[in-house]
């Protein structure tokens, strides 16, 4: 299983048209094993969040291959790849995003019942258990705008891991989070990646969480400049 | 998944009441309206249909008279001859329709017919001592004559029926009998155009409501009409046909007409304003009810727009999550149609409420005591329809806006 490749970028190039024509991205080539923790780093501007939306097969719009889990998703249709992102991403984003008048429980259950692939009790079971290792689970009835900002991102991560997902991606995943809960947040990630074999991919300005990751990856003006 | 879906659209509307029920306003107001207006239209339509088929049948067979020959020389001599004909009259034509019974034996067979009765028409003076007044003096089949005018409903004294077995006997309108100073049992003379002079005996008043008939018409039994007129039992002035279905006269009068040699006139055709007057009600109430439900459309379209601009993010989010374009979708129509059929079972209902109150305000002119109100269950399938349709429409723009939404672009800022 260590060995096992879980994402490939081939020949990536992204364009962007507005307001001239620019190249944002140019010939990014890497992969990422399975149960790796890697952060994608540089300054801003330098490309890596519009790498990671290309990653997370929500931006359609390059050149080049992406392959996840031996699946080539590149020129496969947008509801294809929604399915895709549900069953196989799991995501984390700078910003929360919960759905301000649904319950905890409701948000952490969503997309498993999008998925459908359980029962409704089995879920709820599941999406208690994500909670409790998130240490939430007094919270789980409360309208989801009643959290806290630290709260709400656990929150976020108890849904990006309900459907088990082979990869977890996060945008500024500790971006708007206090050095206690940032400090929490990685440690869920590396407890995941190193108990559950799921895949990390965090793009990250802080310096300390890049550090202790498993593998940093750093890009400036749309080039890979390391990959240690 | 769909019950997801389902579960989102409900928490949308239930979390944002006031929005919903404003969206639920215009719905219901739009198709009360609708129903209101419509069942008003219908009602005065069906009143005056009431109204006017107290004297008129559905399709009229008489004779026309004479075709003009007041100059039978241009039909054999070239046209720029020149003619001199002066003070030009008819010698004799026939009057009546001919073959009485042939002609009721093949209306009878027509399937949409209902009934048809025999009438002597005449115009004569009806005179009391010195009151003199002209009308119409109907000669009828008692039993059939009431089949086809309900004739027997409107009398205000006396018997209808008895007209059967009394050959002297009369039924007047009730303004008649007044202007002549008459009451029942008394005696009235008629005076036909041909001269003859006759006493009847009154039997009975009626009052349709309607003054001209009130005003102006009698009726005695047809064999007496006959005896009067000094003509053989066959002889018949005007044939009075109902069918089935009011409107559709035309293609029994296109099927029976040619075979028949006298005028055949359906009521569209000899009281064309009748007709043209229920048609524009009826454009009238569709125009004013389909733009309130336009209006309340609009309503709905704003309102959905202003609810996914806000939930721009969560649309987003959802996207990114892994619902597609179609779910999105559905989540916001959902919303629509939830909208549309509250809206509309609440608007039939007080469409109901307000047209029975409405129909329940006094009106007393002529034959009405309160104003008319009809009561159909199309008007209410059609409300219900249009309703679903506007909110449908309303709904779908914006919840394809929703659906094409990129997360990249709003998760990204």
């Amino acid at each position: 299983m260590e060995d096992k490749i879980a994402l490939t970028a081939t020949g990536i190039n992204k364009y962007f048209y507005q307001p001239e024509r620019f190249q944002v991205l140019v010939d990014i080539n890497f992969s990422v094993k399975r149960g790796e923790f890697l952060s994608l780093t540089g300054k801003s501007g330098s490309g890596k969040s519009t790498l990671l939306y290309i990653l997370s097969t929500m931006d359609t719009d390059y050149d080049g291959k992406l392959t996840i889990n031996d699946e080539v998703l590149t020129g496969q249709s947008q509801n294809q790849l929604a399915a895709f992102r549900n069953a196989h991403i799991g995501f984390v984003f700078q910003f929360h995003y919960l759905l301000p008048e649904f319950s905890v429980l409701d948000n952490v259950m969503l997309p498993a019942l999008k998925l459908g692939s359980k029962s409704k009790a089995e879920i709820e079971e599941k999406a208690y258990q994500n909670l409790k290792l998130l240490g939430l689970q007094d919270q789980a009835l409360k309208l989801s705008s009643k959290l806290s900002g630290g709260q709400q991102q656990r929150v976020a991560i108890a849904r990006a891991l309900i459907n088990e997902p082979s990869i977890i991606m996060g945008d500024e995943p500790t971006g708007n989070l206090d050095s206690k809960n940032t400090q929490i947040v990685f440690d869920i990630f590396r407890q995941l990646a190193a108990e559950r074999g799921q895949t990390i991919i965090a793009v990250t300005h802080d310096e300390d969480f890049a550090k202790n990751s498993d593998r940093v990856i750093e890009l400036a003006d749309g080039r890979i400049i390391s990959k240690n | 998944m769909a019950a997801t879906n389902l579960k989102i659209a409900r928490v949308h509307l239930t979390s944002r009441l006031r929005q919903t029920i404003v969206a639920l306003l215009g719905v219901t107001f739009g198709i009360s309206m609708y129903v209101f207006m419509n069942s008003f239209m219908s009602g005065v339509n069906d009143m005056q249909n009431v109204l006017a088929f107290t004297t008129l049948a559905h399709i009229h067979i008489y004779n026309d008279g004479p075709a003009d020959n007041t100059n039978l020389v241009k039909k054999v001599y070239p046209a720029n001859t020149a003619i001199n004909i002066r003070n030009a009259k008819v010698i004799q034509y026939t009057e009546g329709i001919k073959n009485t019974a042939a002609i009721l034996d093949l209306v009878r067979k027509q399937p949409e017919v209902l009934e048809i009765t025999p009438q002597v028409n005449i115009n004569a003076f009806f005179r009391n001592g010195g009151n003199k007044l002209n009308g119409t003096l109907s000669g009828v089949d008692v039993e059939k004559e009431n089949k086809l005018f309900n004739t027997s409903q409107y009398m205000i004294s006396g018997q209808w029926n008895n007209l059967q077995y009394r050959p002297d006997g009369i039924i007047i309108g009730a303004d008649l009998a007044h202007d002549l100073s008459l009451n029942v049992d008394d005696n009235v003379n008629i005076l036909t155009s041909d001269g003859v002079s006759r006493n009847y005996k009154l039997i009975g008043i009626f009052q349709t409501n309607i003054k001209s008939v009130d005003k102006a018409k009698a009726y005695i039994n047809i064999t007496a009409a006959r005896q009067l007129m000094n003509k053989n039992q066959e002889y018949v002035t005007d044939l009075q046909v109902n069918i089935a279905d009011f409107e559709k006269t035309a293609p029994v009068v296109q099927r029976i007409a040619p075979v028949i040699p006298y005028k055949v006139e359906s009521w569209q055709m000899s009281n064309q304003q009748l007709e043209a007057g229920s048609k524009l009600r009826n454009a009238i109430a569709m125009a004013v009810s389909l733009t309130i439900l336009l209006v309340a459309g609009f309503g709905i379209y704003n309102i959905m727009n202003m609810t996914i601009n806000e939930k721009i993010r969560e649309i987003a989010i959802l996207k990114a999550m892994g619902f597609s374009s179609g779910d999105v979708t559905e989540i916001f129509l959902t919303q629509a149609i939830v909208i549309g059929v509250i809206g509309g079972l609440v608007g039939m209902l007080i469409g109901f409420i307000i047209a029975d109150i409405v129909n329940h305000i006094p009106f007393k002119i002529g034959p009405l005591n309160n104003l008319p109100m009809g009561y159909h269950v199309q008007d209410y399938v059609m409300a219900f329809m249009f309703g679903l349709i506007t909110t449908l429409v309303a709904g779908y723009l914006p919840a394809r806006k929703a659906s094409k939404i990129d997360p990249v672009e709003i998760i990204r800022g």
